[in-house]
């Protein structure tokens, strides 16, 4: 175990003195600290893993996620990359809290979902409005996204329908509660996700293709009605089919993100080598084009096969679970990083619409982050304890 | 679960994919949205100095853009022009992603001497290259008519009309017959061979007969009974046309050796002109032999065979950047290089003896000279439309010269009457330059 710990964590040092030699070339004022304070969160974190005998096979993978958005957010602006070590930090205890909870979800499916139906409804009644979504709420001079909590809670009840045979006029009013509030909230990025990760556990318990296509079909359908009913679901849907028509404003963001990965080309600009600030809300939505310019797509490929290893630890663990039910949470929660991963850079790359998320553990978002490290807690708790039963 | 990590691998597959689409494909670069375009003009640019520290280009702020001031005109044909409507050239391209970064550049050039050069030319249209032999630094290198890269907006209309295509670099880009200016090589090629001695005595009777055909001297004079140094001086056609008879197709390996008819390894792209695979008959031999018929050479080229046997036979690669330095990259310095030893260094020796005959007795002569001690070659080439080029390449001082250069007046009629005094000028100018 010495030895493996001590590989890793070699070559993880190694990675993170790359990147941080290579920031302070770029810009003597980082704070030196912060990273360092990362470096020792996720050291504490494997070794508390490993040490309560869980699977830690995720840490490094995240770590590294984690520290690159760092240092591209200490490249656009270092007081972002501060806010994102003090989500960390945060999100830390919600990793611990996450393996706690992780198999003692209580058999409460309607505390969940209820839970999750509050959070919503109270950011559609007391949410702030930051870029066009009323998403966001106040407390104690904080600013956080409740939604992004809120859809933990709600694949928690997914999972505890499906196999709990739940009545479909509840699940009908929790989603449609839950999909209401966030059109109210003009938000319908993590309705979307939501409403994926829904489609595909659902078809994972049992597929039927009639189920696919009356899936495809309500996708559709909701497209065609967003787009009648919602003008900036038009502009966004304007902006992903047709964005050369409007160069400089409903196409602005898209282009200026799709020339920045062109500008990359194969190893990118160099890291402070890009043009960045001229894309809208780059630190958050389009951390992603940042990283293709300056690394080319050596760098978005690295990163995306660490997503994809993510995918495989996070499948393989919980293809172990006995329980079926902490396997559907397992799946559910793993379907809601990665299909967000791909709804994220797809809207980059113009294969979906543009949805405004966070790219998970990278992008700016200390609530995200938060609930990224939570999830990743939870994961690796439902995985069980080694020596002890998997059927805790 | 399998099933699910398929469906993901795909989906992480159809991303790979557009990415690969995105970033490798397509042209998006000089696309109008794109910022990146004009954030060239928005960003300062490294300067470009010359040898001793002085600036040559600069880039000032006006308003939100920056423009690219030169120090002299003619040295849109070194450094080119870098302009937000017409884009750029010379180094300004060659080494754009230096400069952009912040970079500055230390070029071989000297602004004193490139502005001398350019006055010399008074408006003709020719070129005027300089080099530093032992080192194969271009000093100065003036092209004429020239683009004028401070005031490019004004004049573009009229550059695009101007029959003497302002644009083209005669330095590099222009191809002439070198008529009398290619005797030191034959005389070198002569010498190795074994051909002749420089104190062997010829007898010059104005005119050559070959073949109902006739190669006769500059205004059919006769020189009577002429050393080959004396040949070379008074540019005796009839001797070197004997000569070049005599080398037969180790005429052509010589020129070859020179550098004639290849491109020459420099920064910026040049032409290599030509010369013939085989010598046709004696009298195409004697034709090449005088720098007339079918070759054809760049200054650049003629520069160089100066610089070599200034520089005791050995050629140096020229060269115009001397540092890059600054930004986020290491210091980056040119050395010298060696193209290669085109003869040995007593034949250097005895050229250089036979080249400064001529500036004393000979063809190269200067009315201008001021107490400069220099060797040179004139060359008058026949065209075959309209009136010659004037030739002239030169080194100084006399004894262990420390610049070459070479002057091509294009249709400009003498060699000795146009190019010598241009070349007298510039050498004397260039004297003054440390090492």
């Amino acid at each position: 175990m010495i030895k493996t710990l001590y590989r890793t964590w070699l070559e993880f040092t190694g990675w993170l003195l790359c990147l941080v030699w290579w920031l302070f070339w770029l810009q003597g004022q980082v704070s030196w600290w912060e990273p360092c304070v990362l470096w020792v969160m996720f050291m504490v974190l494997y070794f508390l893993t490993r040490q309560l005998g869980f699977d830690a096979g995720a840490i490094p993978f995240v770590a590294v996620l984690l520290l690159i958005g760092w240092v591209f957010l200490a490249r656009l602006n270092p007081t972002w990359a501060t806010a994102q070590t003090w989500g960390a930090l945060v999100g830390c205890v919600g990793y611990v809290l996450g393996l706690w909870i992780g198999r003692r979800q209580p058999a409460y499916p309607l505390a969940w979902a209820v839970s999750a139906l509050g959070l919503v409804v109270i950011t559609t009644l007391f949410g702030i409005s930051v870029g066009g979504a009323r998403a966001w709420i106040t407390l104690f001079g904080q600013r956080f996204q409740p939604v992004e909590l809120a859809r933990i809670f709600l694949i928690i009840y997914l999972a505890q329908y499906f196999v709990g045979g739940r009545s479909k006029w509840e699940l009908a009013i929790v989603l449609g509660g839950f999909f209401v509030c966030l059109a109210w909230q003009r938000d319908l990025g993590p309705a979307l996700l939501v409403f994926f990760v829904f489609c595909w556990m659902s078809l994972h318990w049992k597929f039927t293709w009639t189920k696919l296509f009356a899936y495809l079909g309500v996708t559709a359908a909701g497209f065609f009605v967003a787009y009648q009913w919602f003008p900036h679901l038009r502009t966004r849907a304007i902006a992903w089919l047709w964005p050369w028509d409007y160069l400089d404003s409903k196409g602005y963001q898209v282009l200026q993100g799709l020339f920045a990965l062109r500008s990359g080309g194969i190893a990118g600009q160099g890291l402070g080598g890009g043009l960045v600030h001229v894309i809208p809300n780059v630190h958050t939505d389009y951390l992603f084009a940042v990283i293709g310019e300056e690394l080319g797509i050596l760098g978005t490929f690295s990163l995306l096969v660490v997503y994809l290893s993510l995918a495989f630890w996070a499948l393989r663990l919980v293809h172990s679970i006995q329980d079926r039910c902490l396997r559907m949470t397992g799946l559910g929660l793993t379907l809601l990083l990665h299909l967000q991963v791909f709804l994220v850079v797809g809207g980059i790359l113009r294969l979906v619409p543009f949805t405004g998320m966070t790219l998970p553990f990278v992008s700016y978002g200390s609530t995200s982050l938060v609930a990224q490290l939570t999830m990743l807690g939870m994961v690796t708790g439902l995985g069980g304890r080694k020596g002890g039963s998997l059927d805790a | 679960m399998r099933k699910t990590f398929i469906v993901l691998v795909l989906m992480y597959g159809v991303i790979f994919g557009s990415l690969f689409y995105w970033q490798l494909c397509g042209d998006l670069h000089n696309h109008p949205a794109n910022p990146r375009y004009y954030a060239m003009f928005k960003t300062d640019r490294g300067v470009i100095f010359d040898r001793s520290g002085i600036p040559l280009a600069t880039s000032m702020e006006d308003g939100e853009v920056y423009t690219r001031r030169y120090a002299a005109t003619s040295l849109s044909h070194v450094l080119g022009y870098f302009h937000q409507r017409y884009g750029m050239t010379g180094l300004e391209r060659l080494y754009h992603e230096d400069l952009s970064m912040g970079r500055s550049m230390i070029t071989t050039l000297d602004l004193g001497l490139q502005k001398t050069a350019e006055d010399a030319m008074q408006g003709k249209t020719g070129a005027i290259v300089v080099v530093r032999p032992a080192t194969g630094e271009i000093l100065a290198l003036v092209s004429s008519p020239m683009v004028d890269g401070n005031v490019l907006d004004d004049n573009w209309p009229d550059y695009l009309v101007d029959k003497r295509s302002p644009f083209m670099n005669r330095v590099t880009h222009g191809l002439y017959p070198p008529g009398s200016v290619v005797k030191p090589i034959v005389y070198a090629a002569a010498l190795q061979d074994g051909l002749v001695d420089d104190k062997q005595v010829w007898q010059d009777d104005g005119v050559l007969i070959l073949q109902n055909r006739t190669i006769s001297n500059s205004g059919g004079r006769a020189h009577g009974r002429i050393t080959t140094d004396e040949a070379l001086a008074l540019s005796s056609n009839v001797v070197f046309a004997q000569l070049a008879i005599a080398l037969g197709d180790r005429l052509l390996d010589a020129y070859e050796l020179f550098g004639l008819g290849h491109e020459i390894r420099f920064e910026l792209q040049s032409l290599g002109g030509f010369v013939p695979a085989k010598v046709a008959s004696d009298y195409d031999a004697a034709q090449l032999g005088i720098g007339q018929g079918s070759i054809l050479v760049t200054p650049l080229q003629m520069a160089l065979v100066a610089s070599s046997i200034a520089n005791g036979g050995e050629m140096m690669q020229p060269y115009v950047v001397q540092e890059l330095r600054g930004g986020l990259k290491m210091r980056q310095i040119t050395r010298p290089r060696v193209a290669g030893q085109v003869m040995p260094s007593s034949i250097a020796r005895d050229l250089q003896e036979a080249m400064v005959l001529a500036a004393r007795e000979g063809t190269a002569q200067s009315r201008v000279s001021g107490g400069v001690s220099y060797g040179g070659k004139t060359g008058t080439a026949q065209t075959g439309h309209g009136g010659d080029h004037a030739w002239f390449i030169g080194f100084a001082p006399a004894e262990s010269p420390t610049v070459a250069v070479a002057v091509l007046v294009e249709q400009g009629g003498s060699g000795s009457e146009v190019a010598v005094p241009i070349g007298v000028t510039v050498l004397r100018e260039a004297l003054g330059i440390d090492e």
